[in-house]
């Protein structure tokens, strides 16, 4: 490994990282990736996997940016006219991969074909908000919402816009899936043309000449479906494949010897969050001796202030995590839309915690079980481990309980677990998506708190949230969101722990690319080295 | 002999509906796939809407009884995660599974009796020990390190072969295939090597153990008395003397490789239903893992019928007996 950088500092050069320079320009770019599309059906799931083998053949209305703020993309512009209207203005020019032009009558096809034919991981999230939609004319529409929709173009990230007349026939829960995954109805306007695809296995993709960014690099690409860690990087080392996602953490200390491959790190969209129950009475925190507490310790702030000084966020990310991490004081990474800058990196005092935990009753602390996932995101099961000897450190003892998603995440929607750690991705780039789930309070009629798992409860946050969601100005929905996650960060209910970080392989001195936050690999944005 | 077939389609019958309760009251304990499923920006209202979608709204006895109905017509239910109806996605899958077991089983019975017939009829050479030495590497050597170790030296070492995948293939009878083609063949090689070791070491050591015994009964002595050629002996009354056990071990082993071969068809990344079992698995897509576990379950119990029928056919006491 010759260089690594991660993403903040490549933004402040402004350029390009560049793995390496001068190699031979080749045109079939095959890529192994851990996880590929359930279906070739932009509208059939939410995953970001999914999402990212849809980029290559649709395009989006809005496109989030490598750092996930906003962009135009099919849509030029877009402007709230009306408390409940926004206008959109389309690209002109657009040409669909069978050569018909893109026009509103497709992007009203597509919004309205979303609840139809979405799978379980619904992708009805995305134009949820969405009352009507109207076309005024070829090339501009009139969005119609239940009410002010602030974060509409935010939705629109993931909107995939697929040919109205190609996808006519194929937009039933039965014909769907048949009509795209065979290619018929897969005609998008994005970079590259469907050829063939199977699922879990190879997707196969021709470039797009009249892609209305210009023609990509690649004549070719492969995405070739390796979930397993270490077959995923003995291909790149055979020389299978061409460029790798999710290097892990321990490959990534080998391939620093390794001179032909070459590793690229990114700041990931992820936040690792300790999550502590405010029931009255919670099931999984006990006194010494095993029996149960006159009152939960978690809601009281004493106690969640000693938590938070146990933890030795450096010493998580050098040791634990191999490097490949940030501290984290927030639910979100820096420069989001809603994070704060005035929230303090939380300092490790061991020393304090335990003084703050005698003031709190419990000079002897007392004991509780910690869950979390071992097998979701790179290094989950080892974070929790760390966490558990820090705890032990200022006297609570901690069963540490590293399990299978699918064992944590049902246990935790029956609100079994009363310590947990999460993690947690703003895939929208913007605080209400984060904010809006976990740190609202649960309640239905107004469609916010849906994961919030622990009870939480500040009348403050809930006030901002469903304001800010309302607020059409950008700053002010801006500053509403800062206070709610200061205020959120400071009740320390919500104990963020570390940001993650990510790593691509390549072959050495062949690919420039740029790592995005979403974690996305997308081939147009990869260019061979010369 | 009719009643003895009715007798055990009743009894395989039986079966099947006990296996259907076990395997779908197991797999509906262990959570709800919702909770893995839905993206955690959903709304509560968008969330009641996916469990009533996915029919995970009703109590369990009614989602069996739906399973159950729908199964008498055929009909396995869809993906969860894929929209695709399971049938068709096991189906489309099970190609790639019956080509690599079938190479893999089929090689490791030729060459495992071949060597395990002479380790037995030369006991004491160097060659035979060494024979039996590589045997004992293949009984106890996991798999899965097998196969990072195949992987290791002959894709990224030596650079001679694939490191997954299946490779181009060829359309025959509608299925595609891949040992038809020689980039297809490569990429078997690997994952077949890594599936066989266990079944080659098993079957010379039957072999090994049949031919021992065997040689030292009285029908070889005099058929060697009687001039018989010891080419003869071997080919026509050992091979039929020792291949009862060793055809019983190829049919369990056969149906127990194509169920289970999911640490090589991980590791080595082949499309078969192995890795689509884990894969479900680790999404809880319930409809994929139950139809899975009952063919699994009808697989065994019609080899076991087939096995069953064959010996009666051989031996007519099993008959009587059964009948009476």
């Amino acid at each position: 490994m010759k260089t690594t950088m991660n993403l903040k500092g490549l933004m402040a050069a402004g350029a390009v990282f560049a793995l390496s320079a001068g190699a031979v320009a080749a045109q079939t770019l095959t890529v192994g990736v851990r996880g590929g599309p359930e279906s070739l059906d932009p509208h059939y799931s939410a995953l970001g996997s999914h999402a990212e083998a849809a980029k290559h053949i649709f395009d989006t209305l809005v496109w989030s940016g490598t750092d996930l703020q906003i962009e135009p993309g099919l849509a030029t512009e877009w402007t709230p006219i009306d408390e409940d209207t926004w206008e959109f203005k389309l690209r002109e020019g657009v040409k669909f991969h069978d050569g018909s032009d893109f026009t509103a009558e497709d992007v009203k096809f597509s919004i309205e074909r979303i609840p139809v034919v979405s799978g379980p991981t619904t992708t009805t999230i995305y134009v949820r908000r969405v009352s009507e939609v109207e076309i005024v004319d070829d090339y501009t529409l009139n969005i119609h919402t239940d009410g002010p929709a602030a974060t509409l173009p935010y939705d629109f990230v993931r909107l995939f816009i697929v040919s109205s007349e190609a996808a006519a026939d194929y937009s039933t829960p039965e014909t769907a899936a048949e009509g795209f995954n065979s290619g018929a109805a897969a005609i998008g306007t994005g970079p590259y043309k469907y050829v063939s695809w199977e699922p879990k296995g190879d997707l196969v993709l021709e470039g797009f000449d009249d892609y209305w960014r210009g023609p990509g690099a690649w004549e070719t690409v492969i995405r070739k479906e390796i979930p397993n860690d270490s077959s995923r990087l003995a291909a790149l080392k055979a020389g299978q494949v061409d460029l790798i996602n999710y290097v892990s953490s321990v490959d990534y200390l080998a391939l620093e010897n390794d001179a032909d491959v070459e590793a690229v790190k990114g700041d990931s969209v992820y936040v690792m969050n300790l999550q502590l129950d405010q029931r009255e009475d919670t099931p999984m925190v006990f006194a010494n001796d095993g029996s149960k507490l006159d009152e939960n310790p978690l809601r009281n702030p004493l106690v969640r202030e000693a938590i938070d000084l146990a933890i030795d966020r450096q010493t998580m990310v050098d040791i634990v995590l191999e490097g490949l991490g940030k501290p984290a004081n927030q639910m979100m990474p820096p420069g989001f839309f809603g994070s704060s800058e005035d929230i303090p990196m939380p300092e490790y005092n061991p020393a304090k915690a335990k003084e703050l935990l005698a003031e709190a009753g419990y000079p002897d602390g007392f004991k509780i079980e910690l869950y979390c996932t071992a097998d979701r995101l790179p290094g989950d099961g080892a974070i929790c481990q760390g966490l558990g000897q820090m705890f032990s450190q200022i006297g609570i003892t901690t069963d540490v309980n590293a399990i299978s998603k699918t064992v944590y995440f049902p246990a935790q929607a029956r609100l079994e677990y009363s310590v947990f750690m999460n993690g947690w991705g703003t895939l929208t780039g913007e605080a209400s998506y984060t904010l809006g789930s976990l740190a609202h309070s649960n309640n239905p009629d107004v469609k916010l708190g849906a994961f919030n798992r622990i009870e939480y409860k500040n009348d403050r946050v809930d006030e901002l949230l469903q304001a800010g969601a309302t607020m059409l100005d950008a700053d002010e929905r801006r500053a509403a969101y800062e206070e709610a996650m200061e205020l959120t960060m400071a009740d320390k209910v919500y104990i963020s722990i570390v940001q993650l970080q990510t790593v691509w392989g390549a072959k050495a001195d062949t690919l420039e690319f740029e790592p995005r936050f979403d974690e996305d690999t997308l081939a147009y944005f990869v260019k061979p080295a010369n | 002999m009719l009643g003895f077939v009715i007798q055990r389609l009743l009894q395989a019958f039986a079966v099947m509906a006990v296996m259907s309760v076990i395997v779908f009251f197991g797999v509906y304990a262990i959570g709800n796939p919702v909770d893995i499923v839905i993206p955690p920006d959903a709304t509560q209202e968008i969330r009641a809407e996916a469990i009533r979608r996915l029919g995970l709204d009703r109590p369990v006895w009614e989602q069996y009884g739906i399973f159950v109905a729908n199964l008498v017509q055929g009909d396995f239910g869809r993906s969860f995660i894929y929209n695709e109806p399971v049938l068709k996605l096991i189906g489309g899958r099970l190609p790639a599974t019956l080509e690599l077991v079938l190479i893999s089983v089929i090689s490791a019975t030729v060459l495992g009796v071949s060597l395990g017939v002479y380790a037995g009829y030369r006991p004491d050479s160097w060659v035979s020990k060494t024979i039996m030495g590589v045997s004992i590497l293949g009984f106890s050597v996991p798999s899965f390190w097998v196969g990072l170790i195949l992987i290791l030296t002959f894709a990224v070492s030596l650079g001679w072969l694939p490191a997954g995948g299946r490779g181009d293939t060829v359309e025959l009878w509608g299925i595609r295939w891949s040992f038809l083609t020689i980039d297809g063949l490569s990429h078997i090689v690997l994952p077949a090597v890594n599936l066989a070791l266990f079944k080659f070491a098993m079957m010379i050591r039957l072999a090994r153990a049949g031919t021992r015994e065997i040689m030292l009964t009285d029908t070889v002595k005099f058929a060697r008395a009687a001039g018989i050629s010891e080419r003869v002996i071997l080919r026509r009354h050992l091979l039929k003397l020792i291949s009862i056990p060793i055809i019983t071990v190829f049919g369990l082993e056969l149906g127990s490789t194509l169920a289970f071969a999911v640490v090589t068809e991980t590791i080595f990344s082949w499309p078969g239903v192995g890795k689509l079992i884990i894969d479900s698995i680790a999404v809880l897509d319930r409809p994929v893992m139950v139809a899975y576990l009952i063919l699994t379950a009808l697989l065994f119990v019609t080899i076991n019928f087939v096995v069953d029928l064959v010996f009666a056919l051989i031996d007519p006491r099993l008959r009587t007996r059964a009948a009476s």
